[in-house]
């Protein structure tokens, strides 16, 4: 917006200069005498007056349009969240409801301490939700810490961390070039960009079968650094891809898979604070990689 | 042991009141409820509470708000503080306060009564708790809680705004054994899967910076399996 107004005000600050400067030379100032028919003049006028008009009502319309846009977009954004929240409360609520009726009037002691245990389920179902939410609405403004990262350590611990919780059950390998030099580091914060890797390589391991293939690969791009989780996994419907970034969003595929709906969100989140970037590319059926790109420090 | 001793319980929140007197009471303490700060200030004059369990959100005073009343009244009846969602900074606000200890909605009551023990054994009567220190001494570690400055002897440490929160929290909580789960509450403010790790690698930057040997640890010892310990004595310099 200011830089706008600069543009407008240089015309202005340029006739001034060369008025001051054509005036520091006594009686060398020339006189431009113009002459021509008031009707041509007023044609002019008019013609300048209407281009100039037009000009502002294309500008103005523009603006109106993409403020409309961004307007009925927040406010699509926040009715879907509204109904995904609705839903992902309702489910544990009602088998709450109906752990509550079995409490009461259970036949015996072990129907009783099988309800009880029920509800409790879904009562540690709903604090993880609460607890998820906070994190993402935390991450939104909380200042993030702005410390050298090493990624090729963090790349190694979470890798190590999600094989023993796969169990040897997918085909997991991690690549990491040394040559010509090592990978540069990160600034940012270490517990946050461990858990974006942590969630990706969570959902890749999630949405793959046993045998399938996750890799992990890491490599300098000009003055970033790209992270690549890919798996030939389930994939994800072409349709569904723009909506994985949202909160609480859950594809087809994702039903009956445990998880909050928030993994991606957050991720997503994270790169956006440490100004980096998220993408994913996947075929259904086939597979899905996701591409976290972030600012390197310059180097070494 | 927790018979004679009297917590009052501050929340505008009736259902929330309502489950915890009677758990409470069944843990042995006997308990009288407030539903604002203000209440929370009158009753703390007639009820004389051994300690104070404080919600953050509330009608009129607020629960920061009352703790401020009553620590610059001279009260130095320990306070719990019941941190809201999404309040990090809270957390943090309630530290300098003098909040000797908080938690976090929503909450196991077990844990809450686990705290209450806990602050209790901790409190000496009538003086003010490391909880409400500005500084903080152990030796030669120097702890500015205002200014967030770390000093070994002459030498100032350069630490990360979370390892400086972290060493806070283990030095307002000497000789007591702290899990992981809890500084992740208290410090992080979330819990989330890897959460562990996070906590590990900052008690490792701490040891690194402070030159403490996890073998023959000055500071910050280990408990296999559970937690960190800070080795006291801490005194506070004020």
């Amino acid at each position: 917006m200011k830089a706008r107004w600069g543009v407008a005000l240089l015309p202005a600050v340029l006739g001034l200069a060369l008025n001051i400067w054509l005036a520091s030379f006594p009686g060398q100032n020339p006189v431009l005498y113009l002459r021509a028919s008031l009707g041509i003049l007023l044609l002019l006028v008019g013609v300048i007056l209407s281009a100039l008009t037009c000009l502002f009502l294309a500008l103005d319309a523009g603006q109106e349009q993409r403020r409309a846009d961004l307007l009925s977009k927040a406010g699509d954004d926040r009715l879907r969240f509204l109904r995904r929240l609705d839903h992902e409360l309702k489910n544990p609520l009602t088998a709450i409801r109906a752990g509550l009726a079995n409490i009461s009037e259970a036949p015996g002691e072990d129907a009783r301490q099988e309800a009880v245990r029920s509800v409790e389920m879904q009562v540690m179902r709903l604090s993880s939700l609460s607890a998820n939410l906070r994190k993402l609405a935390d991450l939104e403004k909380q200042e993030v810490e702005h410390t050298p990262v090493d990624m090729v350590e963090l790349l190694r611990e979470s890798f190590d961390l999600a094989r023993s919780q796969a169990g040897g059950s997918r085909r997991l390998s991690l690549s990491i070039p040394e040559a010509p030099w090592p990978l540069p580091r990160v600034e940012g914060d270490q517990d946050l960009l461990f858990l974006a890797v942590h969630n990706l390589l969570d959902n890749a391991i999630k949405f793959s079968r046993p045998d399938d293939r996750v890799e992990v690969r890491a490599f300098e791009d000009g003055s970033s650094l790209v992270i690549e989780v890919a798996d030939t996994g389930a994939g994800v419907p072409e349709e569904e891809l723009q909506h994985v970034w949202e909160e609480l969003y859950r594809g087809q595929a994702a039903r009956g898979i445990p998880g909050s709906g928030l993994g991606l969100a957050l991720v997503r989140t994270i790169a956006e604070r440490h100004t980096g970037q998220v993408t994913m590319r996947s075929s259904f059926g086939q597979g899905t990689v996701v591409r976290l790109k972030l600012p390197a420090v310059t180097k070494r | 042991m927790d018979a004679n001793r009297k917590i009052l319980l501050v929340d505008d929140e009736a259902p929330i009141t309502d489950n915890l007197v009677p758990f409470l009471e069944r843990a042995g303490f006997q308990v009288a409820v407030a539903v604002n700060g203000e209440e929370a200030i009158q009753k703390a004059a007639e009820f004389v509470p051994d300690l104070l369990v404080m919600d953050v959100l509330m009608p009129k005073l607020d629960g920061r708000g009352a703790l401020r009343r009553l620590r610059q009244a001279g009260n130095w009846t320990p306070i719990i503080l019941l941190t809201q969602v999404g309040e990090s900074v809270e957390r943090a606000m309630a530290l300098e306060e003098g909040a000797d200890d908080y938690l976090n909605k929503p909450f196991d009551p077990h844990e809450l009564v686990a705290r209450i023990r806990a602050v209790l054994r901790r409190t000496r009567p009538g003086q003010p708790s490391l909880a409400a220190a500005s500084r903080l001494v152990c030796g030669p570690l120097n702890l500015d809680r205002r200014a967030r400055r770390v000093r070994l002897g002459e030498q100032e440490i350069a630490l990360s705004p979370k390892a400086v929160n972290l060493l806070e929290y283990l030095m307002t909580h000497p000789d007591e054994l702290v899990t992981r789960e809890r500084l992740l509450d208290v410090v992080w403010g979330w819990d989330y899967p890897v959460g562990m790790r996070a906590v590990d690698t900052r008690v490792a930057e701490l040891r690194r910076l402070l030159d403490d040997d996890p073998l023959h640890p000055t500071f910050i010892e280990t408990v296999t399996g559970q937690g960190y310990r800070f080795l006291g004595p801490v005194e506070t310099v004020q």
